[in-house]
């Protein structure tokens, strides 16, 4: 980006509520920085005036690819912007309509609501986050996301610099909030494997977090659903709750934990994307086998120092 | 960033957290990846009065990116001025290359316990360096350097990995011509053939070390971190004690003033208490490296 | 220090008269828990709370504030106006943990944020029936004997008053025709019997000495691993800790982009990058590296430095963590008691 050149942004929705790009264009106390600093030039929410083939410098997108013509689009806008945001759950991790994501059996569930019925726009398939088919430089959280955020990865990204978004749990913010534990008070509340970053949106209104920020870098989920089932929650229940929002996120990292082996889109992904998180969900494995009120006792000696067994 | 001839009198903050500006006087690559910066307060009352132990480091704040920690290059012996040398290695590194000569930093320090000089003074020493090390020694072996009557005997070892990664090539060119110290240099690999001296790991070159008094030394290691373990065998070698064995250690400094937590080890936190350490501080802490 | 007493039936109205003095703020009920709120209404006040669920720390260091703006290459402090204001019902337990956050922030470099706001507040103690999280016993912060300008102690009809500064003074001031000066034997025989039915309520009593000794021949052990397994790392140990200092800071740009400030938010040592260096390399990637220092700090580190651990007993991590690590279990663990798990 030239230092006096505005850049030039877009911004873009697929499959999901245009929550995303109405918590922008509902900022009305910044909406004239943000379209003072930068050249918006695509966003249907604002203005009719779109130009969709010029190159872009950001482009901003929101919602989850659920067409081969959505998959063509994205590709087109990959090739034509210099950085790509997902913008919100669906574009980061698939959103509540990937809750299914891994089983393979869409067709089954779509045959179950429309029964025979004939698409002819385009070819239909599993809710799938983009980063399914193009490359991604950033993501941007939640669902909706937070404002802030937003405007804190605009200017990172403009001044060309990586946008670290503060790296603790949902329970951090809840605290700084002075909320009762809702995990406490036997709520399924997703709170401490979640992303924070959303000033702990939910619990601030008596509501259990749902994950919608997307598990934190260290989640340890194996520890979480123990807790979960010592609430006497179902396993049914937390897994669904852990998928609603956590989609691809939950499947290529958990999927162990959630008691899935990958079909269909998310297969190629797993073998192929490098799992940081891989060795740690296979050691908690185990731990979920711990049954309730057991000592935990360690088999093989583990190495506090290096985690490696000896 | 276009410097404003502004002139800019007050005094560092009373608030420890404030940043002083500072002027970019002069920056130039050292290797493909470290730069060197010599930077100056904005006033020259407090340039000039500006003192740093070798050993110490500052925080560099670049407003909008963030704030890290750098060892200081320069010695207080040549006040008005302060060096770093700075490895590309994030987000502010990234940023900082950016600017250029004549652009104002944030700057605050300088902070850490830095080298035992009152100790030191009198004593023989020996410095050892591989790589980015002599960020923080290259303070050290000039302020000795300049006051040399102070010192007893004095080996400076360099190790780079090529001679293309070696940092301060020049001057420790024309130090090695000089005959109030050894000064001895090496690389590992030499893959254009321009290497004039010695070749090899660091650690070869104590055989060329002779007559020190183990007793009255410090011995001073900097560089990455394989080096320490055969380095610091060689020093005991020697007869050198634990506690006259000296390092400079990492942590994530974040502070500089042992309020943020971060590079806390133990009961210790290595921004006050450090960066400077001994063997002997490594050998009955946990957790020191 | 002096003592007096104040009848129990006029503290609503001594609440109300030190509102002359500045804001007042004391332990107000949320839900089944309670927090450090304003008293706008002073019968809102919640005598019998116990602990808040976060410590008053966040009266000295706000979880989240501006230190101070940039504007192309300026820095200007960026101080909030803190009106002077009165801290109701602290117990004993959160003002020794306040005189240790006071070690940590006003020792060396002070920390001019932490002083600014801790100069402008009067501590007002309270004290305590303790339940079965409490263990301020153990770590011999049941009493104080300053770090408050007043302290108010139960005795039956009365409170008796400690007045524990100049400030203190001032505020008895305020309304002194509801302060009694008449302390006799029979009060004394009811402080004592207060104290000796008090200290017997404590369920968890640990002997704390030698715990740096403790923690140093433990390092290799297997716990902190079983922990770890279990560990969140949520952070919420730390939120809730009255004397965990860590904090971040980072730039928040305008959208200008010229200008902006450096925000500065409360940090866990549980936190996955909280030892994270620029080039990648993390001093404590593993979960048990970062247990093993948070009590660290508590058990051993303070102890060395100050000789006292920085564990000030308020039982707040033991109701916190919602997998039940904390203090006591660790104690407990490293000192080979039968551990619940």
């Amino acid at each position: 980006m030239a230092d006096n050149a505005k850049p030039k942004v877009g911004f873009y929705s697929f499959s999901g509520c245009e929550g995303d790009l109405l918590t922008i264009i509902h900022c009305e106390d910044e909406l004239l920085d943000i379209f003072a600093a930068v050249d918006v030039r695509s966003f249907r929410l604002a203005s009719s005036d779109v130009h969709n083939d010029e190159p872009l410098d950001i482009a901003f997108v929101e919602g989850s690819i659920t067409t081969n013509h959505h998959a063509a689009l994205i590709k087109g806008i990959r090739e034509r912007s210099a950085l790509v945001v997902a913008l919100g759950a669906c574009a980061s991790f698939g959103g509540p309509q990937s809750a299914r994501l891994g089983y393979d059996d869409w067709e089954k569930r779509f045959k179950k609501i429309y029964g025979d019925a004939k698409l002819t726009v385009a070819r239909a398939f599993e809710s799938q986050p983009i980063d399914e088919f193009i490359k991604v430089d950033c993501y941007i959280p939640g669902c909706p996301i937070d404002k802030h955020q937003f405007f804190f990865a605009l200017t990172r990204l403009i001044k060309g610099m990586p946008v670290e978004f503060p790296s603790f749990p949902v329970c951090a913010e809840c605290k700084w909030n002075e909320n009762e534990c809702l995990l406490l008070k036997g709520e399924l509340c997703l709170g401490p494997v979640t992303a924070g970053g959303c000033n702990s949106r939910c619990p601030n209104y008596n509501l259990p977090c749902v994950g919608c920020w997307g598990p934190t870098k260290e989640a340890n989920v194996a520890s979480e659903i123990n807790l979960l089932k010592e609430r006497n929650f179902s396993e049914t229940d937390i897994v669904n709750k852990l998928r609603l929002f956590g989609g691809a996120a939950m499947v290529r990292r958990f999927a162990d934990l959630l008691g899935i082996e990958p079909q269909g889109p998310l297969k190629k992904v797993r073998s192929k994307k490098e799992d940081k998180h891989k060795p740690i969900v296979t050691a908690e494995v185990k731990k979920v086998a711990v049954p309730k009120g057991t000592k935990t006792k360690p088999k093989t000696k583990v190495n506090a120092k290096t985690g490696k067994k000896r | 960033m276009i410097a404003k001839n502004q002139i800019h009198t007050a005094a560092p903050s009373a608030n420890p957290f404030m940043p002083e500006q500072m002027r970019i006087v002069r920056r130039y690559d050292l290797t493909s990846d470290v730069r060197f910066f010599q930077v100056r307060p904005m006033d020259m009352e407090r340039a000039l009065t500006f003192a740093n132990k070798p050993g110490q480091f500052m925080m560099i704040s670049l407003p909008g990116v963030g704030e890290a920690p750098f060892s200081i290059s320069s010695t207080p012996s040549r006040p008005g001025m302060l060096e770093f040398c700075i490895r590309k290695v994030g987000r502010l590194t990234d940023q900082l290359f950016k600017y250029k000569e004549n652009s104002i930093i944030g700057v605050r320090g300088p902070y850490g316990n830095g080298f035992p000089l009152e100790k030191m003074i009198g004593k023989d020493n020996l410095i050892v360096v591989g790589g980015l090390g002599a960020a923080p020694l290259r303070s050290l072996l000039l302020y000795i350097l300049d006051n040399r009557d102070q010192f007893g005997k004095f080996y400076f070892l360099h190790g780079a990995k090529t001679p293309d990664e070696m940092l301060f090539r020049k001057e420790f060119f024309e130090i090695k011509e000089r005959d109030d110290l050894k000064c001895l240099l090496t690389v590992d690999d030499d893959p254009t053939g321009s290497w004039p001296f010695q070749k090899g790991r660091v650690t070869n070159l104590f055989g060329k070390i002779e007559g020190l008094d183990p007793d009255n030394t410090y011995a001073t290691v900097c560089g990455p971190p394989v080096m320490y373990k055969y380095v610091i065998a060689e020093f005991l070698k020697l007869g050198i004690p634990k506690h006259q064995v000296l390092m400079t250690l990492e942590r994530r400094m974040h502070c500089g003033i042992g309020k943020c937590g971060h590079c806390a080890i133990g009961s210790i936190y290595t921004c006050l208490d450090g960066p400077v350490f001994s063997y002997w501080d490594v050998l009955h802490m946990k957790d020191l490296i | 220090m002096k003592a007096l007493k104040l009848k129990k039936g006029d503290m609503y109205t001594y609440l109300e008269s030190l509102k002359s003095y500045g804001e007042l703020w004391g332990p107000v009920s949320r839900g089944d828990k309670y927090v450090y709120g304003k008293l706008d209404n002073v019968r809102d006040v919640a005598l019998e709370a116990l602990r808040t669920i976060i410590p008053p720390k966040k009266f000295f260091v706000p979880p989240r504030f501006n230190m101070f703006r940039y504007s192309d290459n300026k820095f200007t402090e960026t101080f909030e106006d803190i009106k002077p204001r009165v801290l109701f019902g602290l117990h004993p337990c959160d003002i020794h943990g306040i005189m240790i956050l006071d070690e940590l922030f006003l020792d060396r470099f002070p920390d001019p944020y932490y002083k600014k706001r801790r100069e402008a507040t009067a501590i007002i103690g309270l004290s305590c029936t303790p339940d079965d999280k409490c263990m301020a016993r153990s770590t011999n912060t049941h009493a104080v004997e300053g770090g408050f300008d007043l302290a108010f102690n139960e005795l039956d009809e009365d409170y008796l008053v400690w007045v524990g500064s100049s400030l203190g003074d001032d505020l008895v001031r305020l309304n002194i025709d509801l302060f009694s000066e008449d302390i006799n034997t029979g009060d004394l025989q009811k402080y004592l019997a207060w104290r000796r039915k008090r200290n017997a309520r404590y369920k968890l009593n640990f002997d704390l000495t030698g715990m740096p000794d403790i923690m140093e021949l433990s390092w290799d052990s297997s716990l902190w691993q079983e922990l770890a397994d279990r560990c969140l790392a949520c952070g919420s140990c730390s939120m809730v800790c009255p004397t965990c200092n860590c904090y971040n800071v980072r730039d928040v740009s305008d959208l200008s982009l010229s200008s902006g400030v450096r925000e500065r938010y409360w940090d866990s040592c549980m936190n996955m990058e909280y030892a994270l260096v620029a080039g990648g390399h993390n001093f404590r990637e593993a979960r048990a590296e970062r247990l093993k220092l948070w009590y660290t700090h508590k058990l051993k580190a303070f102890i060395t430095e100050y000789g006292k651990p920085s564990c000030i007993g308020c039982g707040r991590c033991i109701d916190t963590c919602p997998v039940n690590i904390n203090v006591a279990e660790v104690i407990r663990s490293l000192q080979g008691q039968e551990v619940k798990v």
